[in-house]
């Protein structure tokens, strides 16, 4: 009668004491660095619009605010696209024959709204609110990333829950002076009594920020 | 078909591999911006317009609630006069009727699909005909219209046409009001009662707070005169009826008499009010006819007698003269519908000259004479050259024409209406017509020549006559408050009314009630999903009607046991269920008007069964037989009418009991001493709601209201059997007493968001969970579908949607585009597998708070009004925030009569109630 194990058996049975503990972590691991990857979580997604619509030049090159074309930011749930008469009011007077602008007329020409792609989507059961933050100080550049360097725009943040919970548990790192919220540019405030100021200027208070019923309805 | 080959096979396979993986992707989504933004909108945020909608003909004012330009919302415009900021069931799904994919798009004719120019050229045709003839004789056939722009060019069509005849005819008509008030004053009038200015009022088979163009104004009037903090101020509600309705269950006191008795009954009050009319009056209920007497006598001036839309005429003008002899707070208008006599003469009129051939052109706007006057009006209608029929859906009468005009949704529309007190209102559309349809005005303008009309400019045509200084200002300012001041009816002095010679009504073992359906009305609205599954006061009936008897009656015909009755009433049989209802007369039936429709709609067809051939023959004889099978009926969950076995669920207070309480059955939840962590707010809120069953009339809009704010979808009566109801607020119905002694009281039941609520430590994923202002939220993506939430919860107000009901479910209209264009785009559209339940109308709170913050300060009290209590006509729903110590909802619950319902469970609820007070006659109880 032969040996029941043979000298690979061993092996084998090293390799499945070692997968018995390898590999619950590794799926837990592939599982956390799949939902953070740019697969999951949309980030830099860099979706083809009907214009190369250039924020870089836009907002860096030309100096313009964001609420130029953004009108409603404060006002509204929703920043806006602007309608394409926004567009005209400049592109009726510069650069009237470029062909990049052509679906621009055309859109002005016919009454056909111009139909730009989603860069920054949140899912349907998430209710954010633009103006809300911005009358709390939290900057664009905050959740839309470097726009001001963006020759296309991109989904520069991950946008995924724990993201958003991180700041609305602690959103001292992120308000800005009113001054600062449109700006292009801009670093945190290391000193914590300006913090301070600030979040009791603004009237925030973190414990109802991280009720579901604040973004979930 | 050629066989596939191997080779076609494998692309195909290789293809469809591929587009899977293709569709492995996320989708991207488009932003769609505007071209040219509309002035003042601002994308995401609500724009509120004022307009009106109409009920039987009569306007009622609306503020309608548009996101980029989609209507979503419908509540009541506090300044019009037939709302005053309350609402009913039909004024909550007017929103829904616009949106019904089965609305007629486009115009059909012979050719089956046709335009509005061939329409015309066929009018053109019988036009040039019959004027060959001598006169073109065009009838116009339509339900009240009381557009001050329809009479115009009515007016302006029959210059041209001189033998042009308009016919009026409302289904539920007010013939006998008018017929008994010219009885009186020798000229057809209307009575306006201001409600809010009597302390007794005496119904006979009345229904003031029963479903109506008038419900709205005459509950909201009620309720002002029902507050038992004001004792001497407190209404005294008598009503004689012969079954049930919300005015009886209202009264303070109410007398079950069959339809005969009543009359007898006001006949003897008569007499004791000084009518020597020589007869004895019925000794049946002496002691009662005195008390009410005495008790009207001693408030002359403030008391008022109201009789029903179904008495007899004579009836009607006894009301007056007794009203005369109190001086009661009563205007009396002229008729505020233009078109002169009764509604059945004007039929009738109309049926003579269709049956004798004279008739060129017979155009039928928005009535539906073939479903309502029966199969013998579309044999006549085949009589005149040609007919038409313009409506919102091609029904039975559009079968019967030749030609179907679809008709604008009057959401779609620019027109004019006036409210029962003739108040006059401009109606702007709130969107565009969704289809090829047109107005009425327009159509009038159309056969008289005007090719293009608008309707904006038509309105504008009308109200434009000088007079109103600068029109563009007063234009936009009517337009804006969506009610024209001043143009009510001037209430005109009249004679002392004649004291009517009143025929005691034939004898007849068994005599049937007919009425308008509180949830579908005549049937108009029977293709309205929402009403069809809104739970009829007192039975919870949805999805049809039934022949309700009493139990007396039941017995002796033999149908106790039998779920199924025929009911002959001279040639009219009907076959339905039965339903067998305490408190209601013996020898009366009674049942509802609207149902057994064949060409309603998908949602509408063959539910219930069609009692309109009853209606011309109410209040006369009819016979009652058991039988084996018919329809089955529906009812909701919970709909066992509740038996107030203690006084927890239902308590009852008379006015002289509420003194003597010494302190709240319930104190507020605040003031209980808990050992168990209860949320503590950090920002200042915590929201809280009263709801006052003494106010509270049973009428339902709050339940529509929600449905139309919350996305709450239908599920169809398959699942009602199965208990799978969805509405987040519902209306439970509580009993008490025995026979003719009965009582019943309404209590609606949202979610109590209890502060130790019982569902949340049972669910094994956190789905359902406390915020820190009190709201017991419902996260439902987190929501796994045990449902242990559902079998924890005490008050039963939790649902789970079973079936994706919102989405590909036939009473949802496979949630067709025009039906997801209705959703609240605040409001998640839940999806299948997930609990969900009322949330306070967290979008709202939300709303107001982002406003607030924005503003730096706080939510003020009454800023945020949640959908059930802006729909509410009698006030009986308050909201706001109890850590306030001046709001409103703290001062509702320091009342004496407030209470939680199952405080003894300790769930320590936010939503609470305060007792029903009614202000019952001393005299009364020692009498009987």
């Amino acid at each position: 009668m032969s040996q029941l194990f043979g000298p690979r058996a061993n092996t084998i049975g090293r390799i499945v004491l070692a997968s018995i503990l390898v590999l619950p972590v590794a799926a837990l691991a592939l599982h956390v660095l799949l939902m953070n990857s740019p697969y999951v979580t949309g980030q830099t997604n860099t979706p083809e619009q009907p214009v190369p619509f250039s924020h870089k030049h836009h907002v860096t090159e030309d100096g313009i605010d964001c609420r130029y074309c953004h009108f409603d930011v404060e006002k509204s749930a929703v920043a806006g696209v602007p309608p394409t008469q926004v567009c005209m009011s400049c592109h009726a007077h510069l650069w009237t024959n470029a062909a990049m602008l052509e679906p621009v007329r055309a859109s002005y020409a016919t009454g056909v709204p111009l139909r730009w792609r989603q860069a920054n989507r949140l899912p349907g059961y998430v209710y954010f609110d633009h103006s809300i933050h911005i009358a709390k100080g939290i900057g664009c550049t905050t959740c839309h990333g470097p726009v001001g360097q963006m020759p296309l725009i991109y989904q520069a943040r991950k946008l995924s829950m724990g993201w958003c919970i991180s700041c609305h548990r602690d959103p001292g790192r992120f308000v800005r002076k009113p001054s600062q919220i449109f700006a292009a540019e801009w670093s945190p405030d290391d000193d914590p009594a300006q913090i301070r100021r600030l979040l009791s200027q603004y009237l925030i208070s973190t414990k109802h920020l991280t009720d579901c019923s604040t973004c979930h309805r | 078909m050629p066989s596939l080959s191997r080779r076609d096979a494998l692309h195909l396979l290789a293809s469809s591999v591929a587009a899977t993986m293709a569709s492995c992707t996320q989708p991207t989504n488009e932003i769609i911006p505007y071209v040219n933004m509309p002035e003042r909108l601002i994308p995401g945020e609500p724009l509120k317009f004022a307009t009106s909608v109409a009920l039987a003909g009569y306007g009622r004012g609306t503020i309608g609630i548009t996101y980029e330009g989609r209507p979503t919302k419908l509540e009541g415009n506090p300044l019009h006069p037939a709302s005053l900021g309350g609402s009913d069931v039909f004024m909550e799904a007017d929103i829904l009727d616009l949106y019904d994919p089965a609305r007629s798009r486009a115009p059909r004719g012979p050719s089956m699909v046709n335009s509005w120019d061939e329409f015309l050229q066929a009018f053109e045709a019988a036009r040039a005909h019959a004027v060959g003839n001598g006169g073109f004789r065009l009838r116009v056939l339509s339900g009240r219209i009381t557009s001050p722009t329809f009479v115009r060019l009515w007016q302006a069509l029959a210059r041209g046409f001189p033998a042009a005849r308009w016919h009026r005819y409302e289904p539920v008509d007010d013939d006998s009001e008018t017929q008994g008030l010219k009885l009186a004053f020798s000229r057809p009038m209307l009575a306006r009662p201001r409600i809010s200015d009597a302390n007794v009022v005496l119904c006979l088979g009345a229904d003031p707070l029963g479903p109506g163009p008038e419900q709205p104004a005459l509950a909201r009037a009620f309720s002002t005169r029902r507050n038992s903090e004001k004792p001497g101020g407190m209404l005294r509600l008598y009503a004689c009826e012969s079954a049930w309705t919300l005015t009886g269950a209202n009264a303070d006191h109410r007398l079950v008499l069959a339809p005969a008795a009543i009359c007898d009954f006001a006949l003897a009050v008569a007499a004791r009010l000084g009518a020597d009319d020589g007869s004895s009056p019925s000794l049946a209920f002496k002691k009662e006819v005195e008390a009410v007497s005495d008790d009207l006598l001693a408030h002359r001036g403030h008391a008022m007698v109201l009789a029903g839309r179904t008495q007899p005429p004579e009836l009607h003008a006894l009301a007056a003269w007794m009203n005369a002899r109190l001086g009661a707070p009563i205007d009396y208008i002229e008729p505020v519908d233009t078109v002169p006599g009764t509604h059945a003469g004007s039929l009738a009129a109309l049926e003579h000259d269709l049956e004798s051939g004279a008739v060129d052109a017979l155009v039928i706007i928005g009535a539906n004479p073939a479903y309502d006057r029966g199969v013998e009006f579309s044999h006549m209608i085949g009589r005149a050259r040609l007919s038409a029929h313009m409506g919102l859906y091609a029904d039975e009468t559009a079968r019967a024409c030749r030609w179907h005009l679809p008709m604008s949704h009057i959401l779609e529309s620019w027109s004019d209406i006036r409210g029962p007190d003739g108040t006059a209102s401009i109606v702007q559309p709130l969107i565009m017509p969704l289809y090829d349809s047109r107005t009425p005005e327009a159509l009038l303008a159309l056969v008289t020549g005007n090719r293009s009309p608008r309707d904006y400019d038509l309105v504008r045509q009308t109200w434009n006559r000088g007079g109103n200084g600068d029109f563009e200002s007063w234009w936009r300012g009517a337009v804006e408050r969506g009610v024209i001041e001043g143009t009510g009816a001037k209430p005109v002095t009249v004679s002392a009314p004649s004291l009517p010679q009143v025929k005691p009504a034939g004898p007849g073992r068994l005599v049937v009630t007919t009425g308008p359906d509180p949830s579908i009305w005549d049937g108009r609205y029977a293709n309205n999903a929402w009403l069809q599954e809104c739970p009829k006061p007192f039975t919870m009936e949805v999805w049809g009607n039934a022949i309700e008897v009493s139990p007396e009656d039941a017995k002796e015909f033999g149908i106790a046991d039998s779920k199924y009755a025929r009911l002959t009433c001279g040639l009219a049989v009907v076959d339905a269920p039965v339903r067998i209802r305490s408190g209601q007369a013996k020898g009366v039936v009674a049942v509802t008007l609207g149902y057994g429709r064949v060409a309603a709609g998908p949602i509408g067809d063959g539910v219930g069964f069609n009692a309109w051939p009853l209606w011309a023959r109410r209040n006369e004889p009819v016979s009652l037989s058991p039988i084996d099978s018919g329809p089955a009926t529906h009812t909701t969950f919970g709909h066992a009418v509740l038996d107030e076995a203690d006084d927890k669920l239902f308590p009852r207070f008379t006015l002289a009991e509420l003194a003597k309480l010494r302190r709240p059955i319930t104190r507020p939840e605040s003031s209980e001493p808990t050992l168990l962590h209860t949320p503590q707010p950090d920002d200042g809120y915590a929201w809280a709601m009263v709801i006052d069953n003494g106010l509270c009339i049973g009428c339902n809009a709050c339940v529509v209201s929600c449905m139309a704010e919350n996305n709450v979808p239908v599920v169809g009566p398959d699942e009602i059997d199965r208990h799978r109801d969805m509405h987040w607020l519902r209306v439970d119905t509580y009993q008490s007493g025995e026979a003719a002694g009965l009582r019943i009281g309404f209590e609606p039941v949202p979610c109590m968001h209890c502060e130790d609520a019982p569902c949340e430590p049972v669910c094994p994923v956190e789905a359902s969970i406390h915020d820190t202002e009190g709201l017991n939220v419902q996260v439902y993506n987190r929501c796994i579908g045990t449902r242990f939430c559902e079998s924890n919860c005490p008050y039963k107000v939790r649902r789970f949607n079973w079936f994706d009901y919102a989405g590909y479910q036939a009473y949802a209209d496979m949630n067709a585009g025009t039906i997801s264009a209705q959703r609240n785009p605040d409001v998640t559209v839940r999806a299948r597998g997930v609990m969900e339940k009322c949330t306070y109308c967290v979008q709202r709170i939300t709303r107001a708070r982002r406003g607030a913050e924005r503003e730096k300060r706080m939510i003020r009290d009454g800023e945020v009004v949640t959908a059930c209590q802006a729909a509410c006509p009698t006030g009986a729903i308050s909201f706001g925030n109890r850590d306030d110590k001046h709001s409103h909802v703290v001062a509702q619950k320091s009342r004496g009569q407030h209470f939680a319902l199952l405080a003894s469970l300790g769930t320590r609820p936010r939503t609470t109630y305060l007792a029903h007070v009614s202000n019952p006659n001393p005299v009364w109880d020692k009498t009987s």
